[in-house]
């Protein structure tokens, strides 16, 4: 256990918060000094349209990384969702049927991932990254080079929505993702399937033999990260209007960033939603210092990159140093016994 | 008992790359009587180059997956050691080509040196440490460049040369991708260097235990690799002359990781071979060019790429399965018969 916490629970931080959070402090004060208007309400909370997506992917693929395995193929899941709803929405479908649709492919291609994991056995990194490419060629398939654009007016916009008004006003995004990440804990946290996730996730083989189907967990956490993304594609439509065969390219990347950020183990078995949404909101916050001091979109990502590996490196020096300080105290508390 | 699971294993691994082959075979003669145009020397050659880049890489990433890490930061490394390389021609026209080569394999090698010290120095899993340099050494890029490319006249003709011309018939660019293979396979499978770098990723307890540094070797693949990818960053000027910021090596480690994977190298390291990955990559090529060749839209390219992989790693496991099972009954029967 973390030395933070040792003390009192209730008022310390978790130690895999406190990265995230010196990160967010840190990119607020790069960004106010930017621009004075970079700490207003209203522009922060309108910034966070963009994430959202990233965030909903992030908070599904903590479970899947939790069970010790990883999907990289969210974000083609959500362009060939995206695919499934521009095209019936082409053909004359109703909207409302397309979003349906759109969520239930998703579903379905996050089953076909946990299928071919858990029934053929085979490791889910390649997995994924075969069905990355098999879902984003799927996509390409059904869309071509075209654009789908023209949406009815009541179903774009989704960003701009707010529910509640005022200045700043709650826009429907945020709320949606705040209501999710609350759901997602209560899923995570206080549920059976969350502890068997975590437990299945720690050690299969003692979770297997204590009555959990492991199989099960997993197959359902890959189902989840799926619908999830279907449920994105609708969102992502809505935001940009339009549909072409690259959308939310590269977002599994982010999506996995913000995961391992906020103290997710990659190898499985710990994690939490609440450093998922903490390390959501740093990523956000450096891209936008970042943005409003005029720095190139790849230095952006690589100054993300470096934090990634910045919140892995310095807890492990850091456990390194209070390791050999201990060595130290026991052997001369040896040399004082003799 | 020793020697004949030896000849077992090595008969299994023919058998495998036979497999390959035989795939390889069945694709050339689909393609070739779908359209006779393929098999015109100009089309071929244009495959091979394309090849060649990816089999440089590919050989070392063969290691790198052997010793169970995975770098996904190929592309950025050839990146960066394309664009130091064109720099320093750009401001030296009359620097001898070799020593640009040198420039090239040096920057690829550090890139790697910095992978290799955070994976086992820095004990954080290769693929977020990977994961956070590709970002990380493709934003040095652009800082290095400061956004500019480097324009084909800026290139020295010497370089270009590399692609078409050599003393002996065969494109340099080939003579590299033959020889970085040779390499790979001399290292694994001649030399007690390669023992230990199988021993480490077959079983990295038992040969942290048996006194290897394990530190030392995961180093070394990982500099390795990076030296290679330089040398790829070089055959990459060579080929296309031009080194845009943005676009030098984008998403090579997908077409690199795919073709080792469908060599047959086990994601999970302890096995995989130089000349499956070899064959792997001759693979790849065939089926994106024969596709394009044949008139299939190329949309069909990531799909087929993505199916490529599955039915690999299926087939891999598969076969890996029964072999264990043969072996398991190979100790049951010695025992009865002790």
């Amino acid at each position: 256990m973390s030395p933070l916490l040792k003390n009192n629970p209730r008022f310390k931080v978790p130690g895999y918060l406190v990265g995230p959070i010196l990160i967010l402090i840190i990119a607020m004060t790069y960004g106010s000094l930017g621009s004075e208007y970079f700490l207003d309400p209203s522009s922060i909370i309108f910034n966070t349209g963009r994430y959202i997506e990233i965030g909903l992917l992030a908070l599904a693929l903590t479970f899947v990384i939790i069970n010790g395995d990883i999907d990289l193929s969210v974000a083609s899941t959500l362009a060939a969702s995206a695919g499934v709803l521009a095209k019936l929405f082409e053909s004359g479908v109703p909207i409302f049927w397309c979003c349906v649709a759109s969520i239930f492919t998703g579903l379905v291609l996050g089953l076909i991932n946990g299928l071919i994991v858990i029934k053929l056995g085979l490791p889910s990194l390649v997995v994924t990254l075969a069905t990355l490419a098999l879902y984003r060629g799927l996509t390409q398939v059904i869309l071509g080079d075209g654009v789908v654009a023209n949406y009815p007016e009541n179903f774009v916009g989704f960003d701009q929505r707010l529910v509640i008004g005022g200045n700043p006003g709650l826009p429907a995004p945020l709320a949606l993702f705040i209501v999710a990440a609350i759901i997602f804990y209560y899923i995570l946290h206080r549920s059976n399937y969350g502890i068997k996730n975590i437990m299945s996730g720690s050690n299969p083989s003692s979770s297997n033999f204590s009555g959990i189907s492991v199989d099960r967990v997993r197959l359902l956490a890959f189902a989840l990260s799926g619908t999830v993304a279907g449920i994105c594609a609708v969102m992502i439509t809505s935001r940009l209007g339009s549909t072409i065969s690259n959308v939310g390219l590269g977002l599994e990347l982010l999506a996995i960033t913000a995961v391992v950020l906020g103290g997710t183990d990659i190898f499985g078995g710990r994690g939490a939603i609440s450093g998922t949404v903490v390390a959501l909101f740093a990523i956000m916050a450096v891209r936008e210092a970042l943005v409003i001091q005029d720095i190139n979109g790849q230095v952006q990502d690589a100054a993300i990159g470096l934090l990634l590996i910045l919140t892995v490196l310095v807890p492990q020096i850091r456990s390194y140093y209070v390791e050999k300080r201990n060595r130290r105290k026991r052997f001369n508390e040896a040399q004082a016994r003799t | 008992m020793a020697i004949k699971l030896n000849s077992k294993v090595t008969y299994l691994f023919k058998k495998r790359e036979f497999g390959i082959f035989l795939f390889i075979l069945v694709l050339l003669a689909v393609f070739g009587t779908l359209e006779p145009r393929f098999f015109r020397s100009d089309n071929l050659s244009a495959i091979l180059s394309s090849v060649g880049i990816l089999m440089v890489v590919g050989a070392g990433q063969t290691l790198v997956i052997v010793t169970r890490n995975i770098d996904l930061s190929v592309g950025s490394t050839l990146g960066m050691a394309a664009m130091v390389m064109g720099m320093v021609a750009r401001e030296n026209p009359d620097f001898p080509i070799f020593g640009l080569i040198v420039i090239a394999m040096i920057v690829g090698g550090l890139c790697g040196l910095l992978n290799g010290l955070l994976v086992s120095y820095g004990k954080i899993p290769a693929i977020i440490a990977t994961l956070g340099t590709l970002a990380i050494i493709r934003g040095a890029v652009f800082l290095v460049s400061d956004n500019v490319q480097i324009d084909p006249n800026d290139v020295p003709q010497g370089i270009i040369n590399l692609a078409t011309t050599s003393p002996i018939g065969i494109p340099w660019l080939l003579i590299f991708a033959f020889l970085s293979i040779i390499l790979v396979w001399y290292v694994s499978s001649k030399t007690l260097l390669g023992k230990r770098i199988y021993a480490v990723g077959s079983n990295p307890e038992g040969a942290i235990s048996r006194g290897l540094s394990f530190n030392k070797i995961t180093i070394m693949v990982f500099v390795f690799v990076g030296v290679l990818a330089g040398l790829g960053g070089v055959l990459y000027t060579a080929r296309y002359a031009t080194i845009n910021p943005a676009d030098v090596g984008r998403g090579l480690e997908f077409d690199v990781i795919s073709a080792v994977v469908i060599g047959g190298t086990n994601i999970f390291g302890g096995s995989g071979t130089a000349l499956g990955t070899a064959l792997g990559c001759i693979l790849i090529g065939i089926l994106s060019n024969g596709l394009t060749v044949v008139g299939v839209s190329p949309f069909w390219k990531a799909c087929a790429t993505g199916f490529l992989i599955l039915a690999a790693v299926a087939i891999d496991n598969s076969v890996r399965k029964r072999q264990e099972q043969n072996f398991l009954l190979a100790i049951r029967n010695q025992r009865t018969v002790n």
